[in-house]
């Protein structure tokens, strides 16, 4: 479903700034596989999401998604096949546009957007239905602006909007990250209940051990711009946070050993 | 009376460009100054069609098409070009100007004896009142003008019905969300980059619009006639917001026809009363900058509590 094949990316290249987020990354996930992604901070993994939605165009590398060479369009085109979620509430909504009309505009994600109107029975009936079934007494609101919810509705908002026509690949980075912990718990269990019911290939970016083990059918886990594990079938479903912690405490002592190596290098030479 | 029936229907006829205003200021948060040159251009076209005896619902109509596609030029500068879009409005303002010479051939085009929509207006008066003047409210006004009002009256509402027509359809709606969100109309498949340009082209369409409509009006197209148009559609729509409040599109649309009408009405008193018409701009310049101040203003105010830090 989503195949990418060394792909790299480097931000302000030749300046003081180099970034080199992404130094070679090959993964291919099958149909149907929701994949967690795990790794410290700035080790990559928003810029590996961004870069399969198009954000930016990468380096060099491919990147395919349902057997389409997707790595010269732009992002709106590649929003055809991609629902996104992105960490900030504010985000994925137009805040002054009713709840209705943002569902709208999802409504129409890949298509032609004509001269028809954009609130229609045909949407907002099955819409009123759909946004009953959260249980956070939104259905009788959607005339109301999007930016009047809190963050955690928001979201779960932002969440049935991506999957409102089933996408191709749905990207979800650290969508829970900014919630407190009750509205995280709701819309993680949201998030599972729509990748399960329809069957989503899923890259799903994470901090949370808890939510590592517990969810998904893989765990990637990178490291300075490159996939440095990849846990999957009967070793995933045996995974516990602990092991976990012990790879990331494997990769804080390989950066101790590197950094002490860089001292001595620097104290012999310079 | 003959100056308040002229202040209305001049404020009705410049509703539209602050129509404009409102899409390219308020729903894509860009002051765009290429407004300035488009209603110029819009009279200019308009206005030479005329004396060539075009038909004048089309030389109208060409006049805001030319408005529209100076929108894109700009849009395209803005977006295609990633220059500024305040810088790319000036650009396209300044170009404008020699534009506008050239289509005109000098720097003003009178109407004089040409068929517009005014001399149509007038005709139609005076065969539905029946006389040259007809009887107001106990006073008596010109057919013409009383005419005049009763078209500007019914074009105007239906202009703003469609506009608010436009932002309801799935189009509309993901140009509005591209002045709100950006990033979320990309994520969800439009093009930001044309419904940009897009925008800009119906904002100056209108503002063109009404330019060539008050050129027919006033009887002459001049190069200066833009200059500060801004300015006053941003006036219009402020006095608009604060009259219906920005809850809904609806509301909001009617209210930035209200505004200019009540502003062009004020100015009228204002000029009635003696104020120098040189200081006008200066005026409604101060009026804008007091308006966009005041509510951050107040609302610092507000949030200032005396805490130690
Ligand atoms: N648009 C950008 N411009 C410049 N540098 C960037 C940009 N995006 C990311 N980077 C840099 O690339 C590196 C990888 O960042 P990235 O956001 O992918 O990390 P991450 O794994 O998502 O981290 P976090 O867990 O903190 O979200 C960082 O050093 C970051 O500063
Ligand atoms: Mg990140």
């Amino acid at each position: 479903m989503l195949t990418v094949s060394g792909i790299r990316k480097t931000f302000h290249p030749g300046t003081i700034n180099e970034v080199r987020a992404l130094q070679g990354v090959d993964l291919t996930i099958e149909e149907g596989s929701f994949v967690i992604v795990l790794g410290m901070n700035g080790s990559g993994k928003s810029t590996l999401l961004n870069a399969v939605a198009g954000s930016f165009f990468v380096d060099e590398g491919k990147i395919e998604i349902a057997g389409r060479n997707v790595t010269a369009w732009p992002e709106h085109r590649r929003a055809s096949l991609i629902g996104r979620v992105f960490q900030n509430p504010f985000s994925g909504t137009a805040p002054t546009m009713s709840i209705a009309e943002n569902f709208a505009l999802a409504s129409r994600r890949g298509h032609v957007r004509g001269l028809s109107w954009a609130l229609s029975p045909g949407l907002t009936r099955p819409l009123r239905d759909r946004i009953a079934s959260l249980k956070m007494g939104l259905e009788d609101r959607l005339d109301n602006a999007i930016g009047s919810l809190s963050g955690g509705q928001r979201q779960a908002l932002t969440l049935l909007m991506a999957t409102w026509l089933k996408p191709d690949l749905l990207l979800l980075d650290e969508h829970t990250a900014a919630l407190d912990p009750k509205s995280a718990d709701q819309v993680i269990t949201l998030s599972d209940e729509v990748i399960q019911r329809d069957k989503l290939t899923t890259l799903m970016v994470t901090h949370s051990m808890q939510q590592a083990v517990s969810l998904g059918d893989r765990v990637i886990m990178m490291h300075r711009g490159r996939v440095l594990h990849d846990i999957r079938g009967a070793e995933k479903q045996r995974l516990r946070p602990e092991d976990l912690l012990d790879r990331f405490d494997e990769i804080r002592r390989r950066e101790q050993l590197d950094e002490s190596a860089a001292a001595m290098l620097g104290d012999l030479y310079i | 009376m003959t100056l308040l029936l002229g202040a209305l229907i001049i404020g009705l006829i410049l509703s539209l460009l602050a129509l404009g205003v409102l899409v390219s200021f308020r729903i894509f948060s860009m002051p765009d100054i290429t407004t300035d040159g488009s209603i110029t251009l819009g009279a200019s076209i308009a206005a030479v069609l005329l004396v060539n005896e075009v038909n004048p619902a089309l030389a109208t109509l060409a006049g805001a098409l030319g408005g529209a596609a100076a929108g894109a030029v700009t849009g395209i500068i803005h977006t295609k070009f990633k220059i500024n879009s305040l810088l790319s409005g000036i650009l396209v303002m300044t170009a404008l100007y020699s534009v506008n010479l050239h289509v005109m051939g000098r720097s003003n085009v009178p109407l004089l004896g040409s068929s517009t929509l005014a001399t149509r207006s007038e005709e139609f008066g005076r065969s539905l009142f029946g006389g040259e003047s007809v009887g107001f409210f106990g006073w008596s006004v010109s057919s013409a003008d009383a005419a005049m009002l009763l078209l500007s009256l019914i074009f105007v509402p239906i202009a703003g019905m469609a506009l608010y027509a436009f932002f309801r359809t799935h189009l509309g709606t993901s140009m509005r969300a591209t002045g709100d969100n950006p990033q979320m109309v990309r994520a969800l498949g439009a093009n930001v980059e044309r419904n940009i340009i897009l925008g800009l082209a119906l904002s100056n369409g209108l503002v063109a619009l009404s330019g060539a409509l008050l050129a027919q009006y006033q009887g002459f197209a001049d190069a200066q006639m833009g200059i500060g148009m801004i300015v006053w559609g941003l006036a219009s729509v402020i006095i608009g917001e604060a009259l219906t409040g920005t809850r809904s599109l609806g509301l909001t649309i009617i209210g930035t026809i209200m505004g200019s009408v009540l502003f062009r009405l004020l100015v009228a008193i204002a000029l009635r009363w003696g104020l120098n018409p040189n200081d006008l701009k200066l005026i409604t310049a101060l009026f804008v900058f007091a308006a966009l101040v005041f509510p951050g203003f107040l609302e610092r105010l507000k949030r200032r509590r005396p805490t130690v830090s």
